[in-house]
């Protein structure tokens, strides 16, 4: 009995620390296709507010370890359309693998310049979307991004 | 710890240490500095206060002062002024050089501080020339040390250069000398071109042909210079893939190639093909090297950054990393994608003609500057450059030394950031000239010597029409003291660039611009040259996709470009084309609001009829209508 309940505990405790196959459509309590209002809510909660420029604002991190800040991108319809956050360069590291399964991305680039991309479906808002990691290093990222694709999340400039 | 010797070096140890002292040597080489005689001289503020000396007696060619070695194609003198700069009131420094043969080129670049600091003043004119001299003001650019850069532009041996410094009073202000160009304007004919906002255009030096592109259409135009003035033959030359769907037209033509990439924005990438022979048949190509969500995508290129034969003597190091980013096919130019993508703004390097791009690098984040940004320039010398409308509390300059692998953004100190584009043009010997809106809403135009780090001249060159309002700033340049800078102007106050919501609609009229220096950004003519055809009334709203209807029909930008004689080619599209919204536009007394405009899209060229071209070499061919 004791055999088996301690993988369990095992599996049940690594389950939140495993990287999901694809990265969620949300980074930060932030998620795509969220309005305006409640997305500068969440902003406020998280960070203060730098700047902004074509629909898209600069948020500087107050108390993240990882990331130093999030820029959010909305459409048209003042939706969430894209959230990219940059590593803090003192800060944590985050690993590529740490944000997405590596063999569910496509891997381009190289040193100095590498990038994974997951390309996903997100069944409750029932748009597709795309995970990008970017990075000089090898292992850690410099920024992550989640963005919308098609309809109102392209707009023409 | 080991000690090695000679005998258990591995083959690492031995690369390791072989590289060690080429770098120790590249290191030793760059940093001693080849000097004058004398080397240097201390200047009092007292009127006649100077000193002489001579050259080196160096000689070799380079592109610009980036591509010189110390030592062996240019050499430094340093003058240092005593006294605080209060003392020098009505006095300036005048520094000249000069030397014998006019087939010899030297060029002349005053640093303040050492040669790390900023080019606060430089003369760079050209073969006959057998002179170049600066004049500095030391209650702007401070007392101390300056240090005098002098370049072989192209010189042979046999023919040192001698300079003088003296402490004397200000010349007179000359005014430009030479007179203004004169224009003339060409409508696309009839179903071509109709539906042309944000035009792109470019010179093929090889066939003489104009290319120009905007939204659906890509057209070649040719001049027929038998008549007088010249008639157009406008030919439609969509490339495959092309015509399809557009998002945002980009066409870019390198002049010495000949060859044109057109691009469209779709999607998350962009449609892209090339052609050889102005469009009559077209190379369809990866289209752009970013492939997660662009906007706004810019297409530029030129040659590549590759180290001289002196530079590679003395760093070899860093020159072999170039050469890693340069060409790999017979094409012998580098071209370059850039576009905002999520969150930041990258470009791509294509190292075989524009057929296939890199992974793109990351110019900027918006952290740094705005996501939206002009066009790419490349200097002579391989430099890249994409000028932006707002980096923080400035516009900025964003460039690369390396072919589009590392990034520095430059403020543009004395701008503020505003909604249009900014653009440069790249003078012969690395002069950019920095066209923009100024926070004031006036066309403003300052000039670097030096990659952007430190800026001069900004002026206001719409001031002899009263200019109130600007949008599309496009600059270009030949020589490295000759440039023109187009732009779309009304004299008109109030917000003539926003939304037009309020219970007034704007009221202007707005005409097309050229202003002109062949005196390196000192002086400018100015030019209407739509005299008696508006461009638009009303508002031209350069807030994207927020504007209303009704107020963005000319989109985000026109295009300005030179051909190989010099003359000046501007590509703009024409909101009113009608008798009726003309002749309202040439009546002081009507309405000119957006509701009196034709809000067209039609393609239309202006092309330099008389005067100065942009290249000193071409002066003794006048330009003929």
């Amino acid at each position: 009995m004791r055999r088996a309940v301690l993988p369990a505990i095992l599996l049940l405790s690594a389950a939140p620390l495993a990287p999901a196959k694809r990265p969620a459509p949300q980074i930060l309590g932030l998620r795509l296709g969220m309005s305006y209002e409640q997305a500068r809510s969440r902003l406020a909660e998280i960070g203060q507010f730098k700047s902004e420029d074509e629909g898209q604002q600069v948020w500087i991190l107050s108390h993240d370890q990882r990331y130093q800040y999030a820029i959010v991108g909305f459409d048209r319809a003042r939706r969430v359309r894209y959230i990219t956050v940059l590593a803090r360069p003192d800060g944590k590291p985050v690993s590529y693998s740490d944000v997405g399964d590596l063999g569910n991305a496509t891997r381009s680039g190289g040193p100095g310049n590498l990038r994974y991309t997951w390309k996903a479906h997100d069944e409750i808002g029932g748009y597709e979307y795309v995970a990008i990691a970017k990075g000089k290093n090898l292992r850690y990222l410099d920024r992550f991004a989640v963005k919308r694709l098609g309809g109102e999340a392209e707009d023409r400039d | 710890m080991s000690i090695h010797t000679a005998g258990n070096f591995t083959a690492a140890t031995r690369f390791s240490l072989q590289s060690g002292i080429l770098a120790l040597a590249a290191f030793c080489f760059a940093t001693l500095v080849f000097a004058s005689t004398p080397s240097s001289s201390t200047l009092n503020p007292v009127n006649g206060s100077s000193a002489t000396w001579a050259g080196s007696g160096i000689a070799g060619a380079t592109t610009d002062e980036t591509t010189c070695v110390d030592g062996t194609d240019c050499d430094v003198y340093t003058i240092t002024l005593t006294g605080s700069p209060a003392n020098y009131k009505g006095l300036v420094l005048a520094i000249s050089i000069s030397h014998q043969n006019k087939l010899n080129d030297y060029d002349l670049y005053v640093h303040k501080g050492d040669l790390t600091g900023p080019v606060i003043a430089s003369s760079t004119a050209g073969i006959p020339e057998t002179g170049e001299s600066v004049v500095i003001d030391p209650t702007v650019s401070g007392t101390g040390v300056y240090t005098v850069h002098v370049v072989d532009s192209n010189v042979a041996p046999g023919d040192p250069y001698s300079g003088v410094a003296t402490i004397t009073t200000p010349p007179a202000d000359s005014p430009a000398h030479g007179s203004a160009p004169t224009y003339a304007n060409y409508q696309s004919p009839p179903g071509l071109g109709d539906n042309s906002g944000e035009p792109s255009i470019g010179a093929n030096f090889n066939s003489g042909r104009i290319m120009t592109q905007a939204v659906f259409d890509t057209l070649q135009v040719t001049f027929n210079t038998n008549t007088s003035p010249a008639t157009a033959t406008w030919l439609l030359k969509d490339g495959p893939n092309t015509n399809i769907t557009t998002l945002d037209p980009i066409l870019f033509t390198d002049s010495l190639t000949g060859r044109t990439v057109v691009s469209q924005l779709f999607g998350t990438t962009s449609l892209s093909a090339f052609t050889d022979n102005d469009g009559e048949t077209y190379t369809v190509s990866q289209g752009g090297g970013i492939a997660s969500g662009v906007d706004h995508e810019t297409v530029g290129g030129g040659p590549f950054r590759l180290c001289t034969a002196d530079q590679l003597l003395a760093t070899p190091v860093p020159c072999a990393q170039l050469a890693i980013r340069g060409p790999l096919t017979q094409y012998p130019h580098a071209i370059y994608y850039a576009s905002q993508d999520i969150g930041d703004a990258e470009m791509a390097l294509s190292q075989d003609g524009g057929l296939t791009y890199e992974e793109a690098h990351p110019m900027y984040t918006l952290v740094d500057c705005g996501g939206l940004h002009g066009h790419i320039k490349v200097s002579s010398s391989g430099i890249v450059y994409v000028p932006n409308k707002s980096c923080g509390s400035t516009q900025g300059l964003i460039v690369s030394m390396d072919n589009g692998l590392t990034f520095a953004v430059e403020p543009v100190t004395r701008s503020s950031p505003n909604s249009s584009d900014p653009s440069i043009g790249i003078g012969s010997k690395g002069r950019v000239y920095f066209g923009y809106v100024g926070s004031d809403g006036h066309p403003h135009i300052t000039i670097s010597d030096d990659q952007g780090r430190s800026w001069h001249n900004d002026l206001d060159v719409g001031v002899p029409f009263s200019i109130r309002n600007t949008v599309f700033p496009e600059v270009v340049a030949g020589d490295n003291d000759r440039a023109s800078f187009f732009f779309l102007g009304t004299p008109s106050a109030g917000d003539g660039t926003g939304a037009d919501t309020g219970p007034t609609p704007f009221n202007g009229v707005w005409h097309g611009y050229i202003a002109t220096t062949y005196n390196g950004g000192r002086t400018w003519f100015t030019v209407d040259a739509t005299p008696n055809d508006p461009v638009q009334l009303g508002v031209i709203c350069t807030q994207g996709t927020t504007c209303p209807n009704g107020t963005r029909n000319l989109l985000d930008f026109n295009d300005l470009t030179v051909d190989k004689i010099g003359r000046v080619f501007a590509a703009y599209t024409d909101g009113c084309i009608t008798a009726a919204c003309i002749a309202a536009g040439n009546n002081p007394t009507a309405s000119h609001t957006r509701l009196d405009n034709d809000q067209a899209t039609k393609a239309t060229i202006i092309r330099q009829s008389t005067g100065l071209g942009l290249f000193k070499s071409q002066d003794s061919t006048r330009l003929q209508p």
